[in-house]
């Protein structure tokens, strides 16, 4: 059935089909509709629990602790409890539970703009975290895609053990378009853990060996613990190497975008090239490469002051050409403009 | 012969465990695994969660599957994991420290939502494990190494947070008073719902010593001096008592309903007004506002809100607003202040 529905409802019921029994949460906006479907739902489902937290520390605290429980869960929060989640994400990398946070960027630092858009957590969720890991995080741009990508946010859980990251923005969350759900059709991986109260395992976020033994003091056992990590997101990342890429045939000029810019951009689609990375962590690096090489001008439109772009140039080893769209102004003219100004400074 | 079979509940292979000689841990684990393993408790029905510190070590002897959460993070992780899972026994093993500071909020919630789930809290009125900091349970004009002139400020009372609102379990006990230990432990066990045992608990090497004592077994005796054990139901303890304080849930007054207001004026003999009559009125020139609402025509002109556009926000005058005020964040009540002059044919 073709409905009209919300980017937050597409993410809620993109859950669902991921087989998603739990959720903890804490009202922000712009990612409050999703708590209040999941509260919705488990009135209707008893199967489905639902906990209204204290606070973003214990929903997603109790996201993890559920997923270890066997439980396929999830939260959803924006920037400001994104931070006061960064705690449980490392505990959740370390004791390898698979669920999944879902990020719907707002305006920051801090309570910042609500609720005006933004793009400006990417380095929040690479590494806001204590210590060294590798998250995985895919940014869908339109409803139908927040249905799919949840789903496989899920499976990328279940395949990296780890906690697993759905960025959004206010924009995309609010968004509503239709879309037939009980149409797509999208393959759900199971969950393989062992869930709690089988045998006597050790789930600690203390550095430990495979036998949950607590190692504080041996550098071996945690190098090879950080580089099966490693390993194992990598591995999981390579099966989900998502992005588009729209090249236009006499455009010497790139647009990289992504989320809800890449949406605004796409009148422009027909001046120049436009890639869209959907997976931002592990970055595509390879794809940025390849892409990239034959275009004169790259040019990285974002809701942030050049949080991908100085990730696009680590991975290409050339400049690039910046448009952050900052406070919320998403403006077609203004980028387009803005896009002007850069290409006709960069001639020189 | 002394029944050593819950030994099997521990993990006999890690120790000599971590614990400074002397420490209370000890007992409490022991008490804990003696009463778990006479319920027939085990690795199958079980799970033990701890928080941080020494005494947040202890889910990690037990024989189970155990789960060492961040700093303050046991009652939330014990209350998801029996929400996901209402067929496994859930224990959470953890300290003053833990529970009481950086888990305030949590125990605050968690309690309140009840969960069934047993708390056993090692309270030895210090941090420990960092080397003896003043903790949210020392006693007032205590020196440790971050009051050293007393600590300035009284201690949080548990047993008054924790037994505000019905229903609740919260025993006191000792690691001295062994029997009665065990008593608190099993009750708590049984009881439905969240229970909490707050266990006095000695910390010899980085907080007894220097408060004067020389051995644990001395702290043992100030312990005997500071408490009694009070026998028999009670609702409330006393700082100096050592015993359960439990109550079952109360009647709860029923949650606020909302209340019809009826407007007064009847239907009949009232004006009646068309819809393209009623459009007229949409405060122009000199004309009044009017808007209906479930079939009556209502006098807007009063309305601080609509002046200017003569419109409030999407809301347009001279016009049926039976839908928009339906699906208004406010309600009815807000139009029925306002005079009635017709109905709508």
């Amino acid at each position: 059935m073709r409905r009209l529905i919300s980017g937050n409802e597409a993410i809620f019921q993109g859950a669902i089909r991921a087989g998603a029994s739990y959720f903890a949460g804490y009202p922000i906006s712009p990612t409050s509709e999703i708590l209040q479907q999941a509260s919705l739902h488990s009135e209707e489902n008893p199967e489905f629990r639902f906990l209204q937290a204290e606070d973003e520390i214990a929903a997603a605290i109790a996201t993890i602790s559920a997923s270890l429980a066997g439980a396929k869960a999830f939260t959803a929060t924006s920037g400001p409890g994104f931070s006061l989640m960064q705690e449980a994400l490392g505990w959740g990398h370390v004791v390898e539970a698979p669920c999944v946070f879902v990020n719907s960027m707002r305006v920051g630092p801090s309570t910042g703009m609500p609720t005006q858009p933004a793009q400006a957590d990417l380095l929040q969720i690479k590494g806001g975290t204590a210590g060294d890991y590798y998250p995985i995080a895919f940014y869908p741009n339109s409803v139908e895609e927040c249905f799919r990508l949840t789903i496989t946010a899920f499976n990328a859980a279940e395949e990296s053990l780890s906690p697993v990251i759905l960025l959004a923005d206010a924009f995309l969350s609010h968004l509503y378009e239709v879309v037939d759900l009980q149409a797509i059709d999208a393959e759900v991986l199971p969950r393989e853990k062992e869930p709690l109260g089988k045998s006597q395992r050790l789930f600690t976020g203390t550095v430990h060996d495979k036998m949950g033994n607590v190692k504080t003091n041996d550098p071996e056992t945690y190098r090879a613990w950080l580089s099966e990590l490693k390993d194992r997101h990598q591995r999981v990342a390579k099966k989900y190497p998502l992005f588009e890429y729209l090249p236009c045939q006499d455009s010497s000029v790139l647009l990289i975008a992504f989320g809800i810019t890449s949406r605004i951009l796409s009148p422009l689609k027909n001046r120049f090239s436009v890639f869209r990375p959907i997976r931002i962590f592990p970055l595509l690096e390879e794809n940025l490469k390849e892409v990239t090489q034959p275009y004169r001008d790259i040019i990285v439109v974002e809701g942030s002051n050049g949080q991908y772009a100085g990730w696009v140039e680590w991975a290409i080893g050339r400049r690039v050409l910046r448009v952050p769209c900052l406070g919320g102004g998403f403006k077609f003219q203004w980028i387009q403009h803005q896009i002007e100004e850069q290409l006709r400074g960069g001639r020189g | 012969m002394m029944d050593r079979s819950y030994k099997e509940l521990l993990k006999m292979r890690r120790f000599p465990h971590t614990w400074c000689p002397g420490c209370g841990i000890g007992a409490v684990l022991k008490n804990v695994a003696m009463v778990l393993k006479e319920l027939g408790w085990n690795h199958q029905n079980t799970v033990a969660v701890s928080g941080i510190g020494c005494s947040g070590r202890m889910s990690g002897y037990m024989n189970l599957d155990a789960v060492h959460t961040p700093h303050g993070r046991a009652l939330t992780a014990a209350e998801a994991i029996k929400t996901a899972r209402p067929d496994l026994n859930v224990v959470v093993l953890s300290g003053d420290g833990d529970l009481a500071s950086i888990g305030g909020n949590h125990l605050l919630h968690t309690s309140r939502r009840n969960p069934d789930i047993t708390v056993f809290c090692n309270d030895n009125e210090i941090y420990g494990l960092t080397g003896g900091q003043a903790g949210p349970t020392t006693p007032k004009g205590t020196k440790t190494i971050t009051s050293s002139r007393g600590e300035p400020f009284s201690p949080l009372r548990l047993g008054r947070i924790l037994t505000s609102q019905a229903p609740y379990f919260y025993a006191r006990t000792t690691v001295y008073h062994l029997n009665h230990l065990k008593t608190c432990i099993r009750e708590a066990v049984l009881w439905k719902g969240f229970s909490f045992v707050d266990i006095i608990s000695d910390c010899i090497e980085l907080n007894g010593r220097r408060l004067g004592f020389k051995t644990a077994h001395q702290m043992f005796k100030w312990f005997d001096e500071r408490f009694h054990i009070v026998e028999g139901e009670r609702d409330h303890l006393r700082e100096d008592e050592l015993g359960i304080a439990k109550t079952e849930a109360e009647e709860v007054p029923k949650p606020m309903e909302k209340v019809e207001i009826k407007p007064k004026v009847p239907v009949e003999g009232l004006k009646p007004f068309t819809l393209d009559e009623l459009q007229r009125f949409d405060g122009t020139g000199e004309k009044p506002i009017y808007i209906a609402y479930k079939g009556k025509v209502y006098d807007l002109s009063a309305s601080p809100l609509f002046q200017g556009e003569k419109r409030m926000r999407c809301h347009i005058a001279g016009k049926d607003l039976t839908k928009d005020i339906d699906i208004a964040p406010h309600g009815e009540d807000l139009i029925f202040k306002f005079p009635v002059v017709g109905r709508l044919k």
